[in-house]
């Protein structure tokens, strides 16, 4: 029943740990985000020390998103040259907001204003998400026909059409300047790595409402991202710090590849609105544990050092 | 004896007052022996923590005390505290200097009863004793409530499992083979590999008359240890090996499913 972890020194009931990574896999398929927002904490709850629950989630976020986006380009989901720019603009970024992140250190009183950013951002995203969602199942209800050709056509006309490098992205069914996808991707990255986190869950929100792609195609396209960014982030923080416990990585992904699927087959069925609604209510399930979390004095005032 | 000599020589000043001491007690009773089995725990993949047995000999009219420790260190830690006056963060940093990375003690009987509190000083015994062999510095110069950090210290390492104190819990016999002690420790896998000392004490009258000590070895060994060493040594290897097991395992499990009929 226990596996040593050779990285994390300690000891883990393999049951408990393939059960987490069945259960945030499937979001990943479900949604197209990583799931570290839920892993990392959850994997400190079980006794991983913090910088390496957030290295090793990195790792086993690799298998899940290369789950989930094999099967989402076989359903055409994946738009690999948004998923491209983006990704480019996400590495370019998360490097300017390491930089960010250090100045701001040396100045003081960062990580509170760390903290109220990640809140304010989890709790601004999910309840965007939920109440948009929420008009638009209702709106559904009414009229299904009308709702899916009002959402296809992107924006025409103003700034956005002037810029240069105009380019038509099939699988979205967009028309768009690669520039776009670029600077928000470089947004993403910045706001990622200021955070600690792997960005997925504003990465989605972005795809849906900035670059206005099909929902199906943002989940599909999101893993593609994830998968990249993830690649990168785990081959850093082993050759760097030393933190991806392998052993642990490997427990996660035997169940997280499974959950992949599992989400994927389930997103099938779903309608986009259903997904988004559900996305919604777990970031705002999550920004209320934080929230529970700055406001009741902690049952321990001491900590080890490391993770966000 | 050798490992007597040695405890001898760590305690310096104390020794020679000791020494007398030492020879009064082996002269009336018998010598204070302590042996820990295994000497060596190997941390295997399936590693969950280790049984040890200590056992020995010992006079029987003296109490025992039992303490399994690492040398001191310095140890930083993140603390809590309000930040803004509203919400709970870390937002400092306190250096724990001279903490054991383990300290299990186990005993004949209460430790405040067979000890008077110059022994429990001098040797350490109890967390009020270590507490103030203990000094916590913060790193930005604050001032430190000491008792009450050094408590919440306690409480972490104790849910670690890695420190804790244990009255009463060694168990004697007096028959043919003399006064024997002995006592099955509950080894926790939170203890990090490393080289561990156990010193036992024989206690009369409130003070320590006699010691003994020994030591015992963790270790990570076979695919633990082979693992831990690539990670360190062979890093880069050791994250694209991590990566491409990962994406291997995904579009593996990806392709099963497909076959499988899962999508359309």
């Amino acid at each position: 029943m226990y596996m040593y972890l050779p990285i994390a020194l300690t000891s883990v009931n393999y049951l408990v740990v393939v059960g987490l990574g069945l259960a945030v896999g499937l979001l990943s398929g479900l949604f197209g985000v990583g799931g570290g927002f839920l892993m990392t904490p959850l994997l400190m709850m079980i006794g991983i020390p913090p910088t390496i629950a957030a290295a090793t989630d990195a790792n086993q976020i690799v298998a899940a998103s290369a789950s989930g986006c094999f099967s989402h380009w076989r359903l055409g989901n994946v738009d690999a040259k948004m998923g491209i720019l983006l990704t480019l603009g996400g590495f370019a970024g998360g490097a300017v907001g390491v930089q960010i992140i250090k100045i701001l250190r040396a100045a003081g009183g960062a990580d509170f204003l760390i903290k109220m950013t990640y809140v304010l951002m989890l709790g601004g995203v999910g309840s965007f998400m939920f109440f948009e969602s929420l008009a638009a199942l209702k709106k559904n209800k009414q009229a299904p026909a009308a709702k899916a050709a009002a959402a296809a056509p992107a924006k025409k006309g103003g700034f956005l059409s002037s810029l240069p490098l105009q380019t038509h992205f099939e699988k979205s069914g967009i028309t768009q300047s690669a520039i776009v996808p670029l600077v928000l991707g470089v947004f993403v990255g910045v706001l990622a790595a200021i955070m600690g986190v792997g960005g997925g869950f504003i990465m989605v929100p972005v795809m849906i409402y900035l670059l206005r792609m099909p929902m199906h195609v943002v989940v599909g396209t999101g893993l593609f991202q994830v998968l990249f960014t993830c690649i990168e982030v785990t081959i850093l923080q082993a050759h760097q710090n030393h933190t991806v416990d392998f052993f642990l990585a490997l427990l996660l992904l035997i169940g997280s590849v499974f959950g992949a699927q599992i989400g994927t087959a389930l997103g099938k069925k779903l309608h986009g609105d259903q997904l988004k609604i559900l996305l919604a209510m777990i970031v705002l399930a999550v920004t209320v544990k934080i929230v529970l979390e700055l406001v009741l004095e902690p049952s321990l005032l001491l900590a080890y050092a490391g993770g966000h | 004896m050798k490992t007597i000599m040695n405890r001898m020589k760590q305690w310096g000043a104390v020794a020679a007052a000791l020494l007398g001491l030492i020879a009064f007690s082996a002269s009336t009773s018998q010598a204070l022996t302590a042996e820990v089995s295994p000497r060596e725990v190997e941390i295997t993949m399936s590693y969950h923590g280790a049984k040890l047995t200590i056992s020995g000999q010992s006079a029987a009219s003296d109490d025992l005390v039992l303490k399994i420790s690492t040398e001191p260190r310095d140890t930083a830690m993140k603390r809590y505290g309000k930040a803004a006056g509203l919400v709970w963060m870390k937002n400092g940093t306190l250096e724990f200097k001279g903490v054991p990375g383990v300290y299990l003690l186990n005993t004949t009987a209460d430790l405040q009863r067979i000890l008077d509190d110059a022994s429990l000083a001098e040797y350490r015994l109890g967390y009020e004793a270590l507490g103030k062999a203990v000094s916590i510095e913060d790193l930005k110069g604050e001032p430190v409530d000491h008792d009450k950090w050094f408590d919440q210290f306690i409480r972490l390492k104790e849910k670690e499992a890695i420190y804790g104190i244990k009255e009463g819990t060694i168990t004697r016999q007096h028959g043919e083979n003399g006064n024997t002690f002995k006592i099955v420790v509950d080894w926790p896998y939170q203890a990090q590999p490393g080289t561990y000392k156990v010193e036992l004490l024989a206690v009369n009258s409130g003070k320590v008359v006699d010691t003994a000590a020994t030591s015992f070895e963790v270790k990570r060994v076979g695919t633990a240890a082979a693992l831990s060493k690539m990670a360190l040594e062979q890093s880069l290897l050791y994250g694209i090996m991590a990566v491409i097991v990962a994406v291997v395992a995904g579009f593996a499990v990806g392709a099963i499913f497909k076959k499988g009929g899962g999508a359309h």
